[in-house]
Parts: C-alpha cells; structure tokens; sequence
C-alpha cells in the first residue's frame, strides 16, 4: 500500500478532507471515496472523455489526474452542476434534445459542454465539434448532442439577458 | 486534414420530414390507400403522447449524474473479483496452483474451471463454453480463475501469484485454415471439424437463373471484424443471502446485461440453483449495441464468489477485457453473384459465405442463418441461393453486434447490385426501385411482409440529397451513393423452444394517481422504459410524470426475452398496450358509470377523465382512478404478445421469420483525397420505415446512431489479430486509443428522415429503428467512392492506402 | 478499473525544493519520475512500462507562462498546451508551434498536459504502449522487461517513434531547453536533445528538471508550418508529421530551407537542404524538389498501427501541403 496523502479538495463547493493513496486517481477518489458515482470510467486510461470534471474550471480527466496532483484545487463534477430543483440549462438541454441515451458518456460530456459555454457564449458547431473531441459518445453519433449545446447556449443566453441566475 | 462544419439548421426548431403516403406513383394507388386506411385504425387512442418528441422517463436521473449502473453499486462488506486470463491462443491446462494467491493477505477466494464446470452458451443448442477454461484455453484472453479480494489491487496481486503450467497448441486463426484443419479441433463442441454451424438453402432456380440474365456480377468481398465498444465496461455485483442452516439461499445478481432473462436461466443452470431463487437486476446500462447480450463469465464468477465467501463480490472489467469478452460483428470472407435481366431486374442471386466465429459459438448458430435469411428484402428475390459456414478460430468470440449477421451480406449484396446498374447504365435509385418487394407479399424464403415503406424511403433519400440534380455530374473527388435495406422487428425464435410469452407486462395504479409499470424488458439507452410509459400516458390519460417504471428485474417484473433482434419496441409495446386497454375499460366503465353516459363517451387524456361530447365535463384522472378502485377492487392487468406462427416450412425457416420488417435507405456524399487515400463522409441523409415513430426524437437518436456506427465500422474499426510471428492470436489494440471509434469532429452530418408505414400489427404501426438503420452506411459510402473516382471498394475497413492502391491500380 | 501501481507522490513547492528531492532520490538510487500534466506519464504508469518509486510533482514551481525576452520566447515548461494555444506572443512568432499544439490529443488533454511534457513525450510503439497482461502475452521488449524488438526482427535497439508534435516546430525555430538539477543548469538545443535510443530518446536525467523552452523570435522572412496525419481528429497520436521552415530573401529567393518529420523513430528526422540545392523562388519545381527530398531515404516501421508504405507516400504530401501554405 502506498502512503497516504492528506487531501483537502473543494468538490462541488464543499470542502473535503481525508487521507488518499497516492495512486489512486481523481476519478477513483470522485467514485469510491466521496460516493460521486456521477463521473463514469470508460477506458481507463484517457482515452473515452466519461470521466471528465472541471478542475478550477477546465474540463480534465479525472482518471489520469494523479490524486496527489489535484489535492487542494477546486473540482466541480455533473452532481454539482444542478440547483436542488432545477437543471443547469445544459444538463436540461441535453434531456430535451434526446442527447442521453444510454447516458453513460453524457456526464464527461456536460461537463465539457459546460466549459465551452463558460468561455464560448455563442459557438458554432466546428467550435462544439472541437470542444466535445476528447469525448466519446457511442449512442448517439453526436447530432442531439450539437443540437442540445446550441439549445443551452441560447437558454444559457436568455437568462444572461434576464439577469436570471443559474 | 480537413476539417467539416455541419449545416447550422434551426437548432430548436423540432422541424423534421417525417414521410407518410407521399410522393407516390399512381400505380401505387392501392396501396397507399392501404396506409391511410391502416392509420387510422391502428391509431394510438387520443392520449395525445404517442407522435411526440417527448423526454425519457430517466432522462433528468441521467442529465444530473445520478443514475444507478452497475459500478455505482457498492454492498457492505463488498469484495472485488477478478479474473485470470489466458496469455496463449491455444493451449492445454496442465495444472493450476493457487496456494501463494490464497495466502496473500486479503485474498479471500480463488476458483478455477473445477469450480464451475458447467457448460453453457446463449443458444440451448450449442452450450459450448464454460465460465472459467477446463482442460483448454481458446483465445488469448480466454478465462482461467478469479479471485476475490478486499479491493482491486490485492485481487489483481493476487492474480499474478497464481502459477498455470501450459501446454501450448498449435492455434488458428485463419477461418479458412480452420476449415482445412478439421483435425486440430479448438472447440470440441464441434461435431465436424472447426464448424460451427452450416446453413445451405436453395430457392428457387438460381443456376437457371443467372444462366438467363444479362448482366451478373460475380465477386468476393470481405467484411472485417469489429466490436460494439460501448462506453460501459462489463459490470456485475454478485451477493448471496443464506436463509437456513441447510445451504438455501437467495442469489441476486446485478449486472450490465441486456438478456436478464437468459442470464437468470443460464445462473440457475451452471450453479445449480432453482430459478426462483435467483434474482437477476439489470441497473442503468451504459450502452451494449448486442455486447452484453450473452452471459458473460464474470457473471457466474461473481455469483459463485459471493455463494462461496457469503460476501458481495464486484467485478469491473477492464476496457481491455471489454475487447476479450467481444461478441462483436463477425469477419465474413463473401462471394456474391447477382444476375439481373437487361431492365435490371434481379433475376437471382447466390452467396457463399465463410464466418469467422472466434473461439465460442455465441449466437454462431442465428448469425450463419440470418447472413443468408434477412437478405430477401427490400428487393424481390425470385431466385435466392446461400451457402453460409462459420467456423471456430482461436481469436475472441463473434456474437451479434447491431444489425447481427446481416450488415456484412448487405455490404457485399449492395455494392454488387451497384455495379450491375452501373454496367447496364442504369440509375442506382432506379434499379432499386424497379426490384421494390411491395406491401403485403412474401419473399421467396417464406418470410411475411406486411408493411414496406421502402419505395417512401428511397424518394425521400432521393430527394433530400438532390440526387437526381448530383449523381454521377459531380466533379471528380465528390460522389454520391445509394442503398437500401430490411431488418427484423424480433423473430418468433424465441432461443429456447416454449411457447409462452415472448414480452409481458403487469401495471398497478391506484388512488394516488399513479401508474406503475413491471416490464421485463431491457433499456439499454434505446428508451424502451420510456416507451411502455408513453403507451400507459396515452391509453389512461395520465402525465408522464406519474408513471413510474420498474424493469429488468428478475423477482419483480414480468419475463421479457431481452434486448435483441430489434424486437423490444415490437413486442413489449404490444403487450403494454394490452395490458393498458383492459384498465382503460375498467375506468371508462367506472366513469361512465358515476356520468352516466356509455364507457366509449369516456376520454382520458391530459390527466384528466373528459366526456368526449361536452368539453366542460371532466374530474381528473386521480378522482377517476378513485372511481375505479371503488367499483373494481384494487387496480392491476397484465399484458403479453407472442409472435403469429411465421416463417419457411423447412429447418431453420423461422429464424429470421419476423411479425414486421423495417426498411432504410441511405444515400451518402463523400470526397476522396486522390493524394492521401482520405475518404470524408461530408453527410448521410437516412431514410427510416419505422412503421409509426412513437416518439420521433428517440427513432431519429436511433438512426443517426445506427448512422454513426456503420459510418465508423467502414473506416476506423477492425479487430485486428496478429497473424504471423510470434505474438499470434493477439488484439492489435484493445483500448479506445488504439480502436479508434469516431469523435464528435470525424462524425459526418447525419439527417434522419423518418418514414411511416404503419404497420398492421406493430404497436400503433410501429416498427424497429434501433438496426435497421445501421446496414446501408457503409455500401452507399462505397457506392458513393465509385461515383466519386470510379474505384470498387470491395474489402473493408476503407483504410487510405487501399484507397490509394486502388486508385493507382485504375491508372494503371 | 485499471490500476496504477504504487508510488509515493510529493509535492515540493519552489524549483529548490524539487532539486533537492530529486537530488536525494538519485543519491538513494531510487526510480524517480518528474510529473507536469501527467498525461503521458499516467497511461504509461498504469501499463507497468513506467514503474518509479517516487513521483515528483512539477505543479508547485512556478514554472507556468509564456513571456518575452529581448529576442526571445521563453516558455515555462508547465505552460499547458490550452494556454500555448491562447498565448498571443505565440500566436504571433511562433505560428507553426500554434498549429502543432492545435492538434495533440483533444481538449482536456490539451488542458492537462504541458509543453514540456509533450516536448519530453516518452517514444510509443504499438508493442510497447499496452497494459502488462498484454506485454506478457506477447512477450516482452528490449523497451521494457525484455530483450527482444517486435518491430525490427532481431533488432538490438528500440525504435519506438518519437511521437510528440510540438518538437517538431520548435526544433525548426531553434529552440532551446533550459535543463536543472541539484547546483547546476545546462542548455540544450532542442535539435541535440533527441537521441537514437527509443528506450529513452531524451537527454534528460532523472534528476534533472526541464523548466524552460527559449525560442528566438524567427525574422520575417521565415514561414514555418506543421502537418499531421491521424486517423481521428483528436484522441489520436500522430501517424506522420511534418514541420517545414524556410526562409526567404527580399526577392522572393529561398535562402534556407528545413524539414523535420516525426513517428519514423526515436529522433524526429532533421532533414537540412544545402544552400547550393536552393536557390530560386517557391515554385512548383522547388516544392517537389524540397517533398522528394524529404521521402528519400525514410522507412516507416511498423511501431505504428499502419501500412508503412502509405506513411512513406504521404511524408512529401504532408511536406507539399506545408509549403503550398507559404
């Protein structure tokens, strides 16, 4: 067993603090530890997107990123992205639009989507295409899922203009 | 490389082409008449669900991470298997020790093949495999013990303590070496040689036939391997519960299948536990495309750890062993002849097809019927001939993958009829609308056509890509292409002989409002929790939101044979609205009653009970529900469909043998790099037959995703083994960096067109979309090459530098 | 899930601190690896071809952010490639650099991974870069745990392929490495940095920390591109890829002129024309001229999952494709 780090990570707002070995992965830590089981692990190694959480909001891969290497850092997953009762705009757009078939790549998937939007108010779809590359889906062959990040752009949009918060 | 930007349409403006009797020629008057007429009588009540795009029952638990599948899972005093693997591609077990394993600190179990010995296999026919290996190891890959541990790094320690001394044998990996060398047998299930299954069927004159056409095109074609990759690994949580002091107990099992129901069978089999006593739960699955199909041996090793440590045991496969596990789309080496006469009608046609199988049967025995059987449509076949052989070879299991058996015949038929319009100098669409089947006919196999909208789905195609304008007066580098295709909404092969129900369902509602529905049937992303609930809204009138469905569930829901053979739309959707119209009675009875006014002036929609002639008069459905309970007791029905008695009146005639078939056209638009060899799919406009689209926006998810899959299959995937040298019989690349399945920026843009032909016995008309649409991708992408640069791709995947020997052949 | 084996991790914050752990470590002869985005590292950790003892995180050091200095580009070694991709001093000079980092991997590796980590990007084989059940399987490698080539038949040496873009612009403009370690720091060109090892095509030790890529401000008259070829547009390493530099005088006449082409092995393939073979303007002949040159004498192995001899057709496309850009 390796030693164990003290880890103090802000997860979806909340601070955490526990001891981790030191190879386990964000995503181990994210699923087994804290109980997130939102965050998916598809292929072990970098290769899928499934597992992608914003780390002081860019959106990484939490499989490769070395618990040790995070400790500290502020880390937002797909559980936190809701409101108690209401869905983040892009989490509802992704329902609407029939994006979430089997949904298991969908939650690396927001995430990322999350990202460009945070950056991105109005992408075009080359821009969606290339912020969603490093996400795989195999279900849908993308086409909801373009057409529910444009949705969420322009609800994303409108609520700016209402000054609505999210 | 070049980068693609898709069309910026409308984004929200839900707009769709859905085709229903239009376009049609006037000596089709009949039968669009036929359509209209079967519309209206196989309408959905006035619920005002079915025809909507509306969201999944589980959409938001999915949207907010918080949907349960099987690695979310965690049990008290949990432990963690995992399993030992074979490194040879075939070699005899000489002896296993596990001593220094069991002594690792931790490790609380290790079982071998003498812990479970029992034979089993998804077909009863060919129970040819066995959770962990007895005397021999097939593939590399192939399991050899496992072990449970208190986590995954003293299990996975654990594995490499055990010692398997091995006598290593001569392996194949060649199919038709495999064939040659019937005495080295690798399965030896195999009655001869390394066969598997052999299908010859002959109807018809086909010698006659092709001795009198015009035109024949005679070729071979190969069709790779490659595999479903869903984005979930295979996942199972085996725990069991004593009961007694005598060795009774409950077995549950949660796992990522799609056959619950033969997974429950097979359990109880090979560890010799009554099938009440087991309790199979399929959690939220994170996609299977027929890759969780089969009973898997982590399945039987979690259940038997758990019985022999009385603790719950997870197993989590690695991606790697994703690959291993396979069942993926077999390799077949095809050789066609198509004869048509001088106008382009098919006059016959024959194939001879040699199936890579792998190391196990799998579904072997189906797949070698249906790369002969599910060819006859959507064109007429006067004369059809197959001869289909799979083989076993030390390489992975071949199973069913999305469009099983049939997507690689399909290839090889329609490149084929490509040429033979090309070298009578008739237009691609054209000869296949000239060799249209029709409605309400039967193909020359004995297989029942009801509805075909596959004339629908050709115009649509036709029209949407400006074909007419395009085709063949593009410049050098652009090419169009075309391809039709059917497939089976489920099959009255229900695997095992018994005649009960093949779907079934049990709804409970009562004063709450609530409606809760017991399927058996597997979602495994397609949407079908969602389908039996849109069926219960629009019979009973409640709102989505009060529905509340429980599936997959061995101990609480009603049997359903699994997600397969496109047949869970079909047939659960069939019986749900069985069992939905026998409570709909009771509460127009109940209603009618207390108004008194006749049942039939009862409405329920909106979550309301209205009359139907005087708008101001209604209670909602709740108080109507009430009404109900109080006049009928507690509120429950069932529901089931079996198939009619279909198929051939010869062996094997009812596989394949489908109450519906569905029917797809695609026409794609690529550009080839004449440099590189780069093929880009620019789009694919997909013409569906669906029957109805219960929901468009999921039947449009299912196109575009069977779009996506064929596109990738064409281009990026192939198991690869390698072959010569040493490291034979290994996966070239088993992981998703090295089986490179395509990014949302490879994708090309994907414009479904749904077609409806209302079908006579689907539920409201409907009919599958979850296969069908997966066939013509990749012949209408080869088709399109040879109108783009006038190359034949006959051999996939379509890798740049066989694009570019082919181009330098023809300049040559 | 695929495990990583285990190690210690340490944090130490300021350059300082981290030499005197990798000092220490390398007294003790302890297996030491420098982490940055851990992109590289990570996957090859859980394949067992990378086994440290201690992990030394490089995140603490302050060594992010692009400036300028007089006539050069100084790059800090952790700058990430998402940053790279932002950074208008880069955008401005170092243009092909751009295009390079544009296509590694895809965006959250981009976020992860670092500029000096893809310039220190360990070699990959399609032998080599598997998990340890699979090495085993297949037998082992001169790379790791073995003594034989599965590339090269007989092979005595690693030819796994260099496989990292952004070396490729940078070694064209120049650039050069600022090496550490315990009391002492060295420069190195980049073009010198490579070797013909594939084991470890680096001179780098392992005590020794990358903590700046200084790249001269090219003239005016320099065009430099980059050229790739994968099968996916992200997700994927190279198949081929190619950086081209040439540099022009006020009348139009190429004065210099190179090429740099990756994955053929350890060492991306510095290809220099001579003055004497130059002369003249850009032309059709020139660039065909320049795209045979840089075929000739090139034998793609098979360390990468495709037909050879399509990789060695496409080098002068690539090398074409650049220069038509000029």
């Amino acid at each position: 067993m390796s030693k164990e780090l003290p880890i103090s990570l802000r997860v979806n707002g909340q601070l955490q603090r526990f001891f981790a070995p030191a190879h386990w992965t964000l995503l181990e830590v994210l699923r087994y530890r804290l109980n997130l089981t939102g965050s998916k692990q598809g292929c072990d190694k970098g290769d899928c997107g499934a597992c992608t959480v914003l780390v002081k909001g860019k959106p990484v891969l939490s499989c490769l990123a070395l618990i040790g290497q995070i400790a500290q850092d502020d880390v937002l997953t797909i559980e936190g992205l809701a409101q108690p009762t209401k869905l983040h705009p892009v989490q509802d757009a992704f329902d609407e639009c029939g994006a979430l078939q089997c949904g298991f790549c969908q939650s690396g998937m927001m995430m990322s989507a999350v990202a460009l939007l945070e950056e991105n108010k109005e992408p075009t779809v080359q821009e969606i295409n290339e912020a969603l590359g490093g996400n795989l889906c195999r279900c849908t062959g993308y086409t909801k899922i373009i057409e529910a990040v444009q949705v969420a752009a322009k609800t994303l949009k409108e609520e700016d203009v209402s000054g609505e918060t999210l | 490389m070049s980068t693609k930007v898709r069309g910026e349409g409308p984004v929200d403006s839900r707009e769709r082409t859905t085709v229903v009797n239009q376009g049609r020629a006037e000596a089709q008057w009949d039968i669009e008449e036929d359509r209209s007429v079967r519309a209206e009588i196989s309408s959905p009540p006035g619920g005002g669900i079915i025809g909507k795009g509306l969201r999944k029952v589980e959409g938001a638990s999915k949207a907010i991470g918080r949907a349960i599948y099987a690695d979310d899972i965690t049990r008290p005093g949990m432990l963690h298997g995992k399993i030992l693997r074979s490194p040879h591609a075939h070699a005899r077990i000489k002896g296993i020790d596990v001593s220094d394993a069991l002594a690792l600190e931790g490790v609380e179990a290790v079982i071998t093949g003498a812990d479970l010995p029992g034979k089993y296999g998804i077909i009863p026919w060919t129970h040819d495999e066995t959770a962990l290996a007895q005397e021999k190891v097939l593939f590399v890959g192939d399991e050899v013990a496992a072990v449970a541990a208190i986590d995954e790094d003293t299990a996975n320690a654990a594995l490499r303590l055990i010692k398997v001394e091995y006598e290593v044998l001569e392996a194949i990996y060649d199919p038709q070496e495999a064939l040659a060398n019937a005495d080295n047998k690798i399965n030896e299930f195999a009655k001869r040689g390394n066969i598997t299954k052999r299908v010859a069927l002959d109807f018809g004159d086909v010698d006659a036939a092709l001795e009198a056409s015009a035109c024949v095109v005679e070729e071979d074609y190969f069709f790779c391997g490659n595999t479903h990759a869903p984005i979930e690994p295979h996942c199972t949580v085996a725990e069991f519960e004593p009961r007694s002091r005598n060795g009774q107990g409950q077995l549950t099992v949660w796992s990522s299948t799609q056959i619950p129901h033969y997974l429950h069978r097979e359990l109880s089999r090979v560890l010799g536990l009554s099938p009440s006593r087991v309790r199979v739960i399929q959690p939220v699955l994170g996609g299977a495309f027929g890759g969780k199909s089969d009973p898997f041996s982590l399945e039987f090793c979690a259940a038997k750890l758990a019985m022999t440590t009385g603790r719950p045991v997870k197993f989590l496969f690695t991606r790697e062993e994703v690959f291993y596990a396979h069942r993926g789309r077999h390799p077949m080496e095809m050789k066609f002849e198509v004869g048509c006469d001088n106008m382009g009608k098919i006059k016959g046609v024959r194939s001879q097809i040699l199936i890579d199988g792998g190391a196990y049967a799998s579904y072997g025995l189906v797949t070698a019927y249906y790369s002969g059987q599910l060819l006859t449509g959507p064109y007429h076949f006067p004369n059809y001939a197959f001869d289909s052989t799979r083989v076993y070879t030390n390489k992975p299991p071949c199973g069913p993958k999305r469009g099983h058996g049939s997507v690689q015949p399909r290839f090889a038929f329609e490149v084929a009829l490509d040429e033979v319009a090309t070298q009578l100098g008739i237009d691609p669409v054209e000869i296949r609308r000239l060799n249209y089947q029709g409605e309400s006919t039967q193909t020359v196999n004995g297989q029942r056509i009801t509805s075909n909208g596959f004339d629908m789905c050709l115009d649509s195609v036709e029209k949407a890509s400006d074909w007419k304008k395009r085709h063949g007066k593009l410049p050098r580098g652009k090419g169009l292409g075309i391809v039709g295709s059917m497939y089976i909404s489920g099959t009255n092969y229900p695997i095992y002989p018994n005649t009960m129900p093949q779907a079934a369902i049990q709804l409970q509602l009562d004063r709450s409002g609530k409606v809760t529905v017991f399927t058996g049937a597997s979602d495994i992303g397609q949407g079908s929790d969602s389908v039996v609930a849109y069926i219960v809204c629009e019979e009973l009138g409640c709102e989505l939101e009060d529905v509340r469905v429980v599936a997959a569930d061995t101990d609480l829901c009603p049997v359903d044979l699994g997600a397969y053979s496109s047949r869970v739309t079909f047939m659960i959707g069939n019986a749900c609205i069985d069992a939905a119209k026998k409570l709909r009675k009771k509460i127009q009875e109940a209603v009618g009653e207390f108004w008194e006014l006749p049942p039939k002036q009862v409405a329920l929609a909106g979550g309301f009970a209205l009359h139907i002639k005087d708008t101001g008069r209604s209670i909602p459905l709740r108080e109507a529900f009430q009404l109900a309970e109080s006049k009928f007791g507690t509120l429950g029905s069932v529901g089931s469909y079996n198939t009619p008695k279909l198929g051939g009146d010869y062996r094997g005639g009812t596989i394949g043998a489908s109450p519906a078939y569905s029917f797809t056209a695609h026409v794609a638009e690529v550009d080839v790099d004449e440099e590189t060899g780069i093929i880009e799919v620019n789009k694919i406009w997909v013409a569906h037959d669906c029957g109805r689209a219960l929901n468009p926006v999921l039947v449009e998810g299912q196109m575009e995703g069977s779009a996506y899959m064929g596109f990738a299959e064409a281009f990026m995937e192939e198991h690869v083994f390698y072959e010569e040298g040493i490291p034979a019989g290994l996966h070239k690349g088993p992981s998703l960096l090295d089986y490179r399945i395509p990014t949302s920026e490879d994708t090309p843009e994907l414009e479904a067109l749904i077609v409806e032909s209302f079908d006579p016995e689907g539920p409201y008309g409907a009919k599958e979309a979850g296969e069908g649409p997966l066939h013509p991708s990749i012949p209408a992408i080869a088709n399109a090459v040879y109108d783009a640069v006038g190359i034949r791709l006959r051999r996939m995947p379509f890798s740049p530098s066989s694009v570019l020997r082919l181009l330098n052949e023809q300049e040559g | 899930m695929l495990r990583l084996p285990v190690f210690e991790h340490h944090s130490p914050v300021g350059i300082d601190a981290a030499l005197e752990l990798l000092g220490e470590f390398s007294r003790r002869d302890e297996a030491v690896k420098v982490i940055a985005g851990g992109t590289d590292l990570v996957p090859n950790m859980k394949h067992e071809i990378e086994t440290p003892q201690h992990v030394v995180s490089l995140k603490h050091l302050g060594l992010e952010g692009v400036e300028r200095e007089g006539n050069e580009i100084v790059i800090g070694a952790m700058t990430s490639l998402e940053s790279l991709l932002k950074d208008p001093l880069v955008e401005e000079f170092l243009p092909a650099l751009r295009q390079a980092v544009r296509e590694i991997a895809g965006p959250q590796l981009r976020v992860m991974g670092t500029i000096g980590g893809n310039v220190c990007l360990n070699t990959r084989c399609l032998y080599i870069n598997q998990t340890y059940f699979w090495r085993s399987s297949l037998g082992f490698c001169i790379k790791k745990d073995g003594d034989v080539c599965h590339v090269v038949k007989g092979g005595k040496r690693c030819v796994a392929a260099a496989s990292n873009d952004s070396a490729l612009p940078l070694m064209l403009y120049g650039a050069q490495l600022v090496l550490r370690k315990l009391g002492q720091e060295r420069i190195v060109a980049l073009r010198d940095f490579y070797t013909k090892d594939g084991v470890n095509n680096r001179e780098i030790e392992p005590d020794e920390i990358l903590t700046q890529i200084r790249v001269p401000i090219p003239d005016q008259s320099v065009s430099c591109g980059f050229e790739k070829l994968r099968v996916r547009k992200a997700i994927d390493f190279p198949l081929l890829n190619a950086a081209v530099l040439i540099d022009r005088n006020a009348d139009g006449m190429v004065e210099r002129a190179e090429m740099v082409i990756g994955t053929l092995g350890p060492r991306p393939k510095l290809v220099s024309i001579k003055a004497s073979q130059l002369g003249g303007v850009l032309d059709d002949d020139l660039i065909t001229k320049l795209a045979r040159k840089a075929r000739s004498g090139n034998k793609p192995l098979t360390s990468i999952a495709t037909d050879p001899q399509w990789r060695r057709d496409m080098i002068p496309v690539l090398i074409k494709r650049i220069l038509k850009r000029f």
